[in-house]
Order: structure tokens, then sequence, then C-alpha cells
């Protein structure tokens, strides 16, 4: 009898170990559907809320936050334009240094409160006061006038393409400062409150939770509602592909936001499922720790640059990304050919034993941090460590939850720093400035700057951009293409992976849904209508 | 040659031929030993076994990634093109590696430990017992998870995660053996003797507590290969680019249910081996249980 337990525990434990990738699949209700009050589910990787406070929001909320609050504009992906989000009409006067918007009526805020240009006023006049997360959109602003009910008129110190800029993905959400009443609004908002104007607003938010947050249908939203909308929207937190993918394929989640390419075929033969594959400005980025640890040196970096195989990388994603040149992907201002990087075992050996590591020299260790659950970066976390091994470093590579990898990154304590970080990167809107003022300029404490680059000449360089591209396209683009050789080749603080196409799936019965680069992982569930 | 080894060698012959026939007998045991002289023969010949040996290594050839099992890759690539074949042939050595260091690390620590209460007696055997107590209240599998995220996740830290959960098992089993053997004519014997109370513990007391010990070993072998296929699954024991098992596992999961391969194979190994350490154990406890013998 003992013989037959302690079999059938073997082989119940290796198949346990064999096949618990999928993790646990707990048996829930089919969502979309009529039997469900029509909520939408989507399965996403990641914690979903790091700030609930829209103007200092800026991280992987958006997928919830671009359903509560609404910009100004909207930008659209077909026609490449922006276009009227709470602002129906706009016009720019002075040479592009004042802009007018004429605002919609009839808009309510989730508070009761009428959205009027005042209101608007009010809540961009505290995001760039509160100067947190992306506030640095409105630089170019010097005031802000409410001169009638619909009309907000913006007074820049420079020309800058405010329509663009309004329809940002973060710090552009137009916001009741109000809503808290006589409580402090960002201590308000962090319990999980909303202050917006958009076709939901949070329902529940349970920290840590799988199913993360629930949004509810806001009534009085001026877009208007039919019966065959999403009346709920979930967040579910399913770290592991295949755990999403089954859930997709019961019926348990209605939208998985990226599948491996061989999950993506799967999705394509599979009647009961629609499929959306569109590239993107979202990059793959490694940033080299330039302030302290073994990579402050500069031969390190490069030697590990060098030892990055990114042709190899791209094939072996088959059809999920194309190879990053440079910085700034393909289609926005500023990209340039030619700045791909191209894998150099002897170059990088020699530049270690330069600085003193490999074989026959001190022994290296490289802690590196990087998304838990996504299939692209544990690809190239494993060809970076065998290319690495060859080279004799160690890399100690840990995947993490977003928070844990995040804080650990922007810790005031540099001894806690890891060596590479590795990350995905979009652009607040249209324009690569984004990439620039966040990653690469020097900020104390560290946010987004993973690099900690610290270097003033790259700074100036950066704070001039958006005067320079709003003036003169023709320098702009060569002053990027002046920034990418600071930062990749002299400096080597940032390894450029590769650009993502976005591979997609939801549930058949779901019509309306559009990929939007601009707002990377974001589902407008109010525009979407449910056949079933 | 003392005349407590006469018994002792007269046993342990008696012991191994009765473990020779149980393996001609008994099918179960005979198929859980074949596959452990596999798994021993692929660890040992894995050099000359595996077709791509470098592939065990730090090779990559992400051009050929996911190739489905064919004639040049019998159980097919990886997603960096790393032949699957080679890495689990040299994954059974990593894992045999673990096993044996956990084993003896364990066995070593424990036994000692577990001798020296039992004999000792008393206060000694209170303490001793009371810190192995604390150990056992602590689920293995839990307390490994915790000192493999304390310490920096590795091979090594695996190995000592899993031994210092492991020990305590031994030191109690010897520990109860010892307190028996220590009352037995021939131990009062050594003692009136004058024989130092160290050395009868060791030249008496320890070779008499080692059989129970060597089965439950046996037993013990294929649960560790689970922990550290979990360990690796969960990222804290082996790291790329070594070959092991779990850690093949854990990086094919997603590919489960499109490319098989990756994940089947070291899926299969892992099952196997357990498989056929667990049955050999338990053919070894029969072998080696003195009831069976007197029947």
């Amino acid at each position: 009898m003992r013989r037959i337990i302690a079999i059938s525990s073997a082989v119940i434990m290796a198949v346990a170990v064999a096949g618990c990738g999928g993790g646990k699949l707990r048996s829930q209700p089919k969502t979309s559907g009529t039997g469900n009050n029509k909520t939408f589910v989507y399965s996403y990787s990641l914690d979903v809320v790091t700030d609930w406070d829209p103007a200092t929001s800026y991280s992987n909320e958006i997928i919830a936050m671009e359903n509560i609050y609404e910009s100004l504009t909207k930008y659209d992906p077909q026609t490449k334009k922006v276009s009227p989000r709470l602002a129906t009409s706009w016009h720019a006067a002075d040479a592009g240094k004042t802009w007018t918007f004429t605002l919609r009526t009839g808009v309510k805020f989730h508070s009761g409160r009428t959205l009027d240009a005042a209101a608007a006023k009010d809540a961009i006049d505290r995001t760039i006061k509160l100067k947190g997360g992306p506030a640095y959109i409105w630089d170019s602003v010097s005031s802000i006038q409410a001169p009638a009910a619909d009309t907000l008129v913006f007074h820049l110190k420079y020309a800058a393409p405010l329509d663009l800029i309004a329809s940002s993905d973060y710090a552009a959400y137009i916001y009741d400062t109000k809503a808290a009443g006589t409580t402090d609004l960002k201590t308000w908002l962090s319990k999980g409150h909303d202050a917006g104007s958009g076709p939901y607003t949070v329902g529940s938010w349970n920290k840590g939770q799988e199913t993360e947050v629930r949004l509810t249908a806001f009534k009085d939203y001026w877009g208007g509602w039919k019966s065959n909308q999403f009346q709920a929207v979930e967040f579910r937190v399913t770290p592991q592909v295949t755990t999403a993918w089954q859930l997709l394929q019961r019926q348990q989640v209605s939208f998985v936001f990226r599948l491996t390419p061989q999950l993506f075929a799967q999705a394509q033969q599979n009647k009961s499922l629609h499929t959306s594959y569109a590239s993107s400005f979202e990059n793959l980025l490694a940033f080299f720790n330039t302030a302290s640890g073994p990579m402050a040196d500069l031969r390190v970096r490069k030697a590990v640059q060098s030892a990055i195989d990114v042709k190899g990388l791209i094939a072996a994603l088959k059809g999920s990304g194309v190879a990053a040149s440079g910085v700034i992907p393909e289609g926005l201002i500023g990209y340039h050919d030619g700045l791909t990087l191209q894998q150099n075992l002897p170059t990088a050996r020699s530049l270690l034993a330069a600085a003193g590591y490999g074989p026959g020299h001190k022994p290296l260790t490289l802690s590196l941090t990087y998304a838990q659950g996504d299939t692209d970066q544990q690809l190239f976390v494993t060809l970076l460590t065998s290319a690495l091994s060859q080279l004799g470093v160690k890399l100690n590579a840990k995947p993490e939850q977003w928070n844990a990898q995040w804080d650990q990154g922007k810790s005031t304590d540099p001894s806690k720093h890891q060596d590479i970080f590795v990350m995905y990167w979009y652009p607040d809107y249209a324009d690569p400035y984004s990439w620039f003022a966040n990653l690469f300029h020097s900020a104390n404490p560290p946010y987004f700057n993973m690099s900690y680059l610290a270097d003033k000449s790259v700074d100036n360089s950066i704070d001039a951009m958006p005067a320079l591209t709003a003036t003169d396209h023709a320098q702009a683009e060569a002053a990027y293409g002046g920034l990418q050789t600071e930062i990749i080749q002299n400096q080597a603080a940032v390894a450029p992976l590769f650009v993502q196409n976005y591979q997609r799936a939801y549930l058949a019965s779901i019509n309306g849904y559009v990929a939007n680069p601009a707002y990377p992982d974001v589902v407008f569930v109010h525009d979407l209508t449910t056949g079933s | 040659m003392s005349l407590a080894d006469l018994p002792l060698r007269s046993d342990r012959l008696r012991h191994f031929r009765r473990l020779r026939d149980l393996i001609g007998a008994d099918v179960l045991t005979g198929i859980g030993a074949a596959i452990l002289f596999l798994v021993v023969m692929a660890a040992l010949l894995a050099n000359w076994l595996a077709p791509y040996p470098s592939d065990a290594g730090s090779a990559t050839h992400p051009e050929q990634s996911l190739l489905k099992p064919g004639a040049s890759h019998w159980m097919g690539t990886d997603q960096v093109g790393r032949d699957v074949l080679s890495r689990v042939l040299y994954g059974a050595r990593t894992s045999l590696f673990i096993v044996v260091c956990v084993l003896v690390i364990a066995a070593v620590v424990g036994v000692l430990l577990g001798v020296t209460a039992g004999y000792a007696g008393g206060i000694v055997r209170d303490v001793i017992m009371r810190v192995t107590d604390i150990f056992l209240a602590f689920p293995a599998l839990l307390l490994s998870l915790a000192l493999a995220l304390v310490l920096q996740a590795s091979l090594r830290t695996a190995i000592i995660a899993i031994a210092v959960t492991w020990w305590p098992w031994y030191a109690r089993l010897t520990a109860s053996i010892a307190s028996s053997i220590r009352t037995r004519g021939y131990i009062e014997a050594a003692r009136c003797l004058g024989v130092s109370p160290l050395k009868v513990m060791l030249r008496h007391v320890l070779p008499n507590s080692l059989t129970p010990v060597l089965v439950q070993l046996s037993l013990d072998a294929g649960g560790v290969i689970l922990t550290a296929a979990s360990l690796s699954y969960l990222g804290l024991g082996a790291q790329e680019p070594t070959s092991e098992w779990g850690l093949m596992v854990e990086q094919g999961q997603s590919l489960f249910t499109t490319d098989w391969w990756v994940v089947t194979f070291p899926g299969l190994a892992i099952l196997l081996a357990a498989f056929g350490f667990n049955v050999l154990g338990e053919g070894l406890r029969s072998a080696l249980d003195p009831r069976r013998g007197a029947q």
C-alpha cells in the first residue's frame, strides 16, 4: 500500500510540476454575454494600479484611467490626427502660441458637477502645479484662461502642438478638483475614488487581488448608452499568458492584451475569437546603471551592449517585434535607421578585460530585473544570460511584479539599484520627447530614469527639444539623432531592443475594437458593443 | 575486526542479496532500478550522448527556435534554439548532483546530531530534539522557499535550502535508533572496557544506525528531485544557462499548448527520475526490513 502511495505521490508531484505552468483556473461565469450584465473582463499580466491621481498617474493604471477620465482631444490612429473628445473644436493663433478650445456642453463629472472651462482650467493648473508623472507635457503653457463656460484659452511660452499634447495618454485628464469636498483630493483619490467624466467610474478596487479593479457604467455619461454596450469593466491580473489564454478560451475573460506568437496563431484559427495585430510605438529597453555598481564603468556597459544579440532576439520573437533602431520607433520624428545594436562578443570580451573582468580577471556578477510573466522579456534575458556566460559574466536575472521592480529601481538608496532594468516605454503623445524627458533626463530621486543618467549637456539638449520640434522640424530630427548617438553609443546608458507588434485576442462577440498605439494596452470599452 | 563488526557485515551481505533477489523478482523495483540506471548513465555519459553538448551551456541558436522533434533534434529545440535532448541529458547530471549534495549534507548533519542525541540522552537529547522539532514544524517546501528568497537564487542556494529542511528527519530517525542501541549489551560491554563515549558512538552506535538511514536516503532522493525542480520552477534554484529540468519546465510553460516538446520532455524526466527513486526506495525498504527476513 505504501508503495502505491509513494508511486502515486511521485507521479502526481511530477505532473504537477510539469503542468502547473498555467496557474490555477477558477470557475467563473462567462463574460460579455447577456447573462452577466455585460461585463468586459480585461486580462492583464501586471498589477494594474500604482497611482489613482489623474495628475500624477504614470503607469499601468492607464488601462483603467482612460475609461474613467477624458482629455480634451484624442489621437486617431487611422487619420494620424487628433479628434474631438471633451473639446469639440480648437484653433491656434499667434503663430501657434495661443490655443482656444471649445468645450463640449452637457458634460458632467461623476461627482455630479458640470464640466466647464473653469473646471478644466483648475484640473490642468493642479496637474502642472503637482509636477508629477508627465506634467512636463504642459511645460509650454504660461497661462490658462476660461473666458466663457465653454471656452478654454492657453497662452504658450513657445509654439507647441497643443492639440496633440492635449491628447496625451497621461496628465491630460480633465477631472473635478472639488470632488473630495473638504478632504485632500490626493488622499481621497488614493483610496480608489475617482473624479472623472468618462463612461465608467470606479466600482471597487482590491489591491493585490486577482480581480483588482471593477468599473461600473456612469449613467449620465455625455456619450449616452446603448443596450449592447458593456455595463461594467473588470481588470483581472493574470501573470501567466497561458492562464490568460485558457481563460479566454473558456470565455472567462473578454480580452487578452498580449499573446505569444504561438498562441496568437492558435487564436487566429479559433472561430470564437477575434485577433488584432498592430504595430506600435512601444519598445523594450534595457537600462544600464550608469551611477553605481560595476556598470558605472563605461567599458562594462559597452561590453554588455556588445553582448546583446538583437538579431537573434527578433528571430526568436517570431513576429511579435521588430528590431529597434535607436530609442525612437519608426513613424515618429527623430527615427533614424542604422542604430540597431550588433552583437560582437570579441569586442565585449576585450572591453571587459580592459575593465578588469572576465577570465583571468575579477569575476563579474550583474543583476537584472524584468517583468514577471512577460515571455518576450524572458526570451531576451535567456539570450543575454547565455551570451554573458560565454564572457564569464554571471547574470542574476529576477522576474518581478511591476511595483516591486519599479520600487527597487527608484529606491533612494543606490546600493539597492539593479545593474540592468528592463521595461517597455511608449510615448505620452505621438512624439519622441517622452522617452528623453522621462528616461534620460537627470532626476533626483529617480523616477523612470533607470539608467540614473545625470549629464547636464544631455539635459540641456532634451530641454530644448519641444520648442525645436515646434519651430524647426529638420533641426529637431537632427537633434534627436545626436541625442540618441550620445545616449546609446557614447554613454551606453541603454540598449534599445525591439518595437512591439501587438498580438491580441478577444471574444468574437465583441465588435468595435481598434488598437490605438497612442494609448498602448488601452481598450476604450465604451466604443465596444457585444453581439450576444 | 571487532566482534561487533561480525553481525553487521553478515547482515549487510544478507540485505544486499535480498535486494538483488528483490530487483530480480519484483517487476516494479526492477523497473525503478532500470530507470535509475538510465538516469545515472545519462548523467555520467552526457558529454558523449548529447548531440549538441554546447547547447547544455551557453550556446544559443535563435534562428532555430522551436523546431519540432525530428531527425536533427530528437526532442526538438527550445525558444532560443537549444537542443532539448542535450539539455535533458545534462539536466540529469544537475539533478543527481543536487540529490547527492542534499542527501550527503542532510544525512551527515542529521545522523551526527541524531546519534549524539540518542546516545547522550538527557538534556543534550532534549535540546537537539527541540531544535529538530522547530525545523520540522515548517513545511519543507515553504522553508526552502523562504531560505531561497533570503539567499541569492542559485543552484547552491537550492541545495542549501533543501538540505536545511531535510536533516531533521535524519536526526529524529537516528536519535530513536541510537537511544535503543545505547542500552544493548555490546554497548554496555564497550563502556565497561573503558572505551570513550565518542569512540562508542562512532564505532558502535553509528554503524548500527545506518541501515534505516540508507533506506530513508533512497526514499528521499525522489523528493529532493521534486523539491529542487519546484525551486527552479519558481526561479529560486538553478539559473540560466544551467540545464535543469525544473527550470526548463518553467521556461517552456507558456508554450505547453503550442510547442509541447519544450516542456514535456523535461517534465517526463522529472516524473521518471522521481518515480524510479521512489519504487527503488520502497524495494530497498522491503529488502532491508528485518521483519521481512524473519518471515
